[in-house]
């Protein structure tokens, strides 16, 4: 054989070999023993541990079902991309507002019949975290942990202001004052560019959508119509206008593209730039990671001084398990769904992500092992009758992608309250009237 | 006064160079920014503003990419990313070589009825954008069951480029067609003139179509983004931005070490080849 | 003679045979199937269901739509003659005889082998309106940098700077033109005692005129389709969807919101821009590219 065939054959078994380490990898391997079930996770570092943490005790637990995690990160595209593509994992973890959606696509499996066995109900949790995986008469979705949130503020920078540093503000007029007298701009002058800051609505910026439920706004009735041109709405659109127009829209954008990442101790709020904001549970790791020895507090966000009722608001956030369609082990996947809501299993995972519980009932241990001082603040929220959560509209990415955007024009001043509202509902209506016609007519069919 | 214009040459190769090189590093930039991020300690990946000279060389950090890999932080190890790019670039450049040689031959040196409207239409190819194929490509693999595997990625490759059957071809017809007729007078078939004729004198512009499409792999992000479910299978654009988008610990600096290992040897080649390279394109002559 | 030209027709399907199938698979199904989903309400979960134009009149109505056609228009056109006279002016002066090349080209062609996204990440650093190098090179002299990133007046152009880092692919290409440029029209022109920027302008220019349109075409094509690094740098388009492009608005209406028939309608529309500009180019250039000898 002359040299340029055996060359020519040494590539080609490359290739060859090439492609078929590439089907290995991609392939998932089949053991015996134990029915494999994957579940996709998203989160990573020590939230991931603990769910981590869970499944081991799982695997350990029993022998009939192993669950293999896997991180996957954008989860809420990928699972319906993995799913529409007919490759779904057993379980995901996906994101609550994700529900609706997922539900109206049939990409997810309703519950119902599983947790009447297990004997899971309402009752078994604090009600509006079993609301979010409720949706048009089934269940959809079980949580894995849950959130709430509220005001996180700097002692020091209260104190420093002539605050007393027990004493937050209770309503959105004491916060934008005390968030005036806070302000500090370089060299004291009025024109220098701006050091530090009081409150900024769109510190951290990811609830932006959220301001008009503060101010008793609701997103649409329930049914048909989208209700974001409320006096309500506006009304939360002026007040985020007030800070550009207090401030200067150019000097608020200058000062915060000066913040660090979320995620290190150049964080606005641990750098001590911004002395209040809306947080999660999960705050206090960050802190107690990158920022010790910060002095912080945490407090129900503000309400309207004249809407008493809204007292306690605070949005709930849910990370839910639901079995995609075409889950190859639907039934070994709610085993390990029902080992996460026993009480054993959710403590081990809440308790590891430093985040309060969402069943009905935690134990003392719980609350004695935990290391949020403000812990048992955020499960009493989480109770609040004024609970806000996202619609369940499976219009809602493209809602919420709208309603960002009027955040950013009128903080960019680029539209008045009045104009970003109608704009948004002159968009949005057709959009729901047309899913909610498809909704109907598919249903409809599927009676058929 | 043939001194003064010696001189005046002079200056002005002077000046090119330093035109030269003030925009190397302009472009250099980012490659310096990678090395620098690939050997920093990790607390100072992010900051700002960002610090060019780590206070310590952690040199360590190129050993650990490799190594790199805690299942209880359920990080993938970034090499695998590479591993997997590398992967993909293999089979498709593979692909590409071997069906639109094949392909650009028929077009090049043979005659048939129809090739000129067939290469017409072909051409014409060139325009249809990605995004107008996504959706119906998407549902077309679904039904392969290839969701979730490299193949999407990779198996197209082989059934022809608009871009590189036309690249080729016009290096085809270079090829003096005399060569043809006397191997066909010796016995040659059609696959034996290809094989051994051809083929032999297309090196450099098998190795433009190979480059070419080994950085489209390599930069691709959309096809890895709609077509991998598994962090274990991701490419390294896709776990780049994975590890970009999450608020979690990112560790910038081996998934920095990972990238320069990876490029390094793509660098290295392109630095060699690069004179042929470039005269691989002037001989496929894009003069249409 | 029939017989050895049937023979030759034979071989010439089967060497054609991949592409051919490659054709009807990869390019002639999904452009037809695009085409009827254009006209569907469709998901890949669902079946697609038949609502004739009704999309593509949704579309005319869409806002969104024309503010992501805006913007991609804007980047067309600033970022095509910018990294067009960027490449050329490169591969012009890689042309020159001096020492070092192989160097120079390297570093040229670099930032095309770093992948995309970590070049989108140190950009996000460099473009930082406090503390970006970006900004602090224009304040030593003397000029106060813009919010890049969050000013919608200035992410756009941010974007078209950054561009101009990917121009190594078309250099290249250029270098490869210009190589086969006759060297005799240079000494010819050198009698005649033309200055540098005459011999560009009369000799090279025109000589490399098919590598420019070539180039301009694939360009229309690439900047019409910008992607990666705006969905990398600004998540959801943001400031004030400012920098929302075409195929991210495409891609969120395929994967994002389920409305696969909504995004094939998108996707038809851009194919008939980019045929037409394709073929107002090819016109345009008629009378300026001249084609060697042939």
């Amino acid at each position: 054989m002359n040299p340029r065939a055996i060359g020519t054959i040494g590539l080609a078994a490359v290739v060859v070999g090439t492609a078929l380490y590439g089907e290995r990898i991609t392939t998932p391997e089949v053991k015996p023993g134990p029915v494999r079930i994957t579940y996709w996770e998203k989160w990573t570092g020590f939230e991931g541990d603990a769910m981590r943490a869970v499944v081991d005790a799982f695997n350990k637990k029993q022998s009939e079902v192993f669950v293999e995690l896997l991180t996957v990160s954008g989860i809420q595209d990928k699972t319906l991309l993995a799913t529409s593509g007919g490759n779904p994992p057993d379980v995901a973890g996906l994101y609550g507002p994700n529900v609706a959606q997922y539900a109206d696509s049939r990409a997810i499996l309703p519950l119902d019949e599983f947790c009447a066995e297990a004997g899971l109900s309402r009752d078994s949790y604090i009600p509006c975290y079993w609301d979010i995986g409720f949706y048009k008469g089934h269940v959809w979705a079980l949580p894995s942990t849950p959130a709430s949130t509220a005001l996180h503020y700097n002692k020091k920078m209260l104190r420093e202001a002539g605050y007393d540093p027990d004493r937050p503000p209770r309503t959105f007029e004491e916060l934008d004052a005390m968030a005036a007298k806070m302000t500090v701009r370089e060299g004291g002058r009025k024109d220098g560019r701006i050091v530090r800051s009081g409150f900024l609505p769109n510190e951290p910026g990811w609830w932006n959508w959220s301001w008009g439920s503060f101010f008793g706004g609701k997103l649409w009735d329930g049914e048909s119509k989208i209700t974001v041109d409320t006096p309500e709405y506006i009304r939360a659109y002026k007040w985020i206008r007030s800070y550009s127009e207090k401030y200067g829209a150019g000097d608020l954008q200058n000062f915060r593209s000066g913040f660090g990442n979320f995620s290190s101790p150049q964080n606005a709020f641990m750098s001590e730039k911004v002395a209040m904001l809306i947080q999660g549970v999960w705050m206090y790791n960050f802190i107690s990671q990158f920022a010790p020895k910060l002095e912080w507090g945490a407090a129900p966000f503000p309400y309207p001084a004249d809407r008493p009722d809204l007292e306690r608001s605070t949005l709930v956030d849910l990370d839910v398990l639901v079995i995609p369609k075409g889950a190859k082990h639907p039934k070994e996947a709610f085993k390990f769904i029902r080992y996460v809501q026993s009480q054993e299993g959710m403590e081990l995972l809440c308790l590891g992500q430093r985040k309060h519980s969402p069943l009905a009932t935690s134990s003392a241990e719980f609350y004695a092992k935990h290391p949020n001082p403000y812990i048992k603040l955020f499960t009493e929220l989480a109770k609040s009758k004024n609970s806000i959560s996202p619609p369940q509209l499976g219009i809602w990415p493209e809602y919420e992608a709208e309603l960002n955007n009027a955040f950013d024009e009128v903080y960019l001043m680029k539209k008045t309250p009045e104009e970003a509202v109608a704009y948004v509902k002159a968009r949005m209506q057709p959009i729901l009237d047309d899913y909610l016609l498809k909704q109907r007519l598919r249903e409809e069919a599927e009676k058929r | 006064m043939a001194r003064s214009h010696k001189q005046t040459q002079k200056l002005k190769t002077a000046g090119i160079h330093l035109v030269l090189v003030a925009l190397s590093l302009l472009f250099m930039f980012p490659l310096l920014w990678m090395l620098s991020t690939a050997v920093k300690p990790i607390d100072e990946t992010m900051l700002q503003p960002p610090k060019w000279i780590p206070s310590v060389f952690m040199w360590g950090n190129f050993r650990e990419a490799f190594t790199y890999s805690s299942d209880t932080l359920g990080y993938i190890p970034f090499l695998v990313y590479g591993r997997n790019t590398l992967i993909l670039c293999i089979l498709g450049v593979a692909g590409t070589v071997v069906s639109n040689s094949l392909v650009a031959y028929a077009f090049g040196r043979l005659k048939w009825p129809g090739r000129d409207f067939a290469f017409a239409v072909t051409l014409a190819t060139m325009m249809v954008p990605f995004p107008v194929l996504m959706v119906p490509i998407y549902g077309m693999f679904k039904e392969f069951g290839w969701i979730g595997t490299f193949k999407p990625l990779w198996v197209p490759a082989w059934f022809g480029s608009a871009f590189a059957i036309f690249l080729l071809r016009q290096f085809f017809r270079s090829i003096p067609f005399e060569l043809s007729e006397a191997a066909k007078l010796d016995g040659c078939s059609e696959w034996g003139i290809y094989w051994s004729v051809v083929m032999p004198l297309a090196k450099p512009a098998l190795a433009v179509v190979a480059l070419f499409h080994f950085m489209g792999t390599w930069n691709d992000f959309l096809g890895p983004l709609i077509y991998l479910l598994d962090q274990k299978t991701f490419t390294l654009s896709l776990g780049l931005q994975v590890f970009q988008s999450q608020h979690g610990g990112t560790q910038w600096n081996l998934l920095m070490a990972a990238s320069a290992i990876v490029v390094a040897p793509i660098i290295v080649l392109f630095f060699f080849t690069q004179k042929q390279f470039i005269e691989g394109i002037t001989m496929t002559g894009l003069k249409g | 003679m029939t017989l050895k030209r049937r023979k030759e027709a034979t071989a010439a399907f089967l060497f054609a045979s991949p592409w051919l199938i490659g054709f009807a698979v990869f390019l002639a199904y999904p452009l037809c199937a695009s085409i009827y989903y254009s006209f569907c309400d469709y998901s890949v979960l669902k079946l697609p269901v038949w609502i004739g134009t009704r999309n593509y009149e949704n579309l005319m109505r869409d806002e969104i739509f024309w503010k992501t056609l805006s913007n991609t228009a804007y980047y067309a056109i600033f970022a095509l003659p910018l990294g067009m006279v960027v490449a050329i002016s490169l591969a012009l002066l890689l042309n020159t005889k001096v020492k070092g090349l192989a160097f120079y080209r390297t570093f040229f062609f670099l930032p095309s082998l770093v992948p995309m996204v970590s070049l989108a990440v140190l950009w996000l650093w460099m473009f930082n309106g406090e503390s970006g190098l970006v900004n602090a090179a224009l304040g030593g002299i003397g000029i106060k940098g813009p919010n890049w990133l969050s000013d919608p007046e200035w992410s756009k152009p941010a974007l078209v700077l950054l561009s101009v880092w990917g121009v190594g692919n078309a250099m290249v290409i250029y270098l490869a033109g210009l190589q086969d440029v006759p060297v005799q029209l240079y000494e010819a022109a050198d009698l005649d005692g033309a200055t540098a920027w005459q011999k560009t302008r009369n000799v090279t220019l025109p000589m490399i005129s098919p590598v420019i349109l070539f180039n301009l075409i694939m360009g229309i094509i690439g900047t019409l389709q910008v992607f990666t690094v705006p969905y990398v740098m600004f998540p959801g388009g943001s400031p004030a969807r400012s920098t929302y492009f075409y195929t991210m608005y495409l891609f969120d209406n395929a994967f994002r919101y389920q409305k696969m028939g909504y995004a094939c309608a998108m996707g038809w529309i851009m194919f008939l821009i980019i045929l037409v500009l394709t073929m107002i180019s090819l016109r345009l250039s008629e009378k300026h590219v001249h084609y060697g000898g042939s």
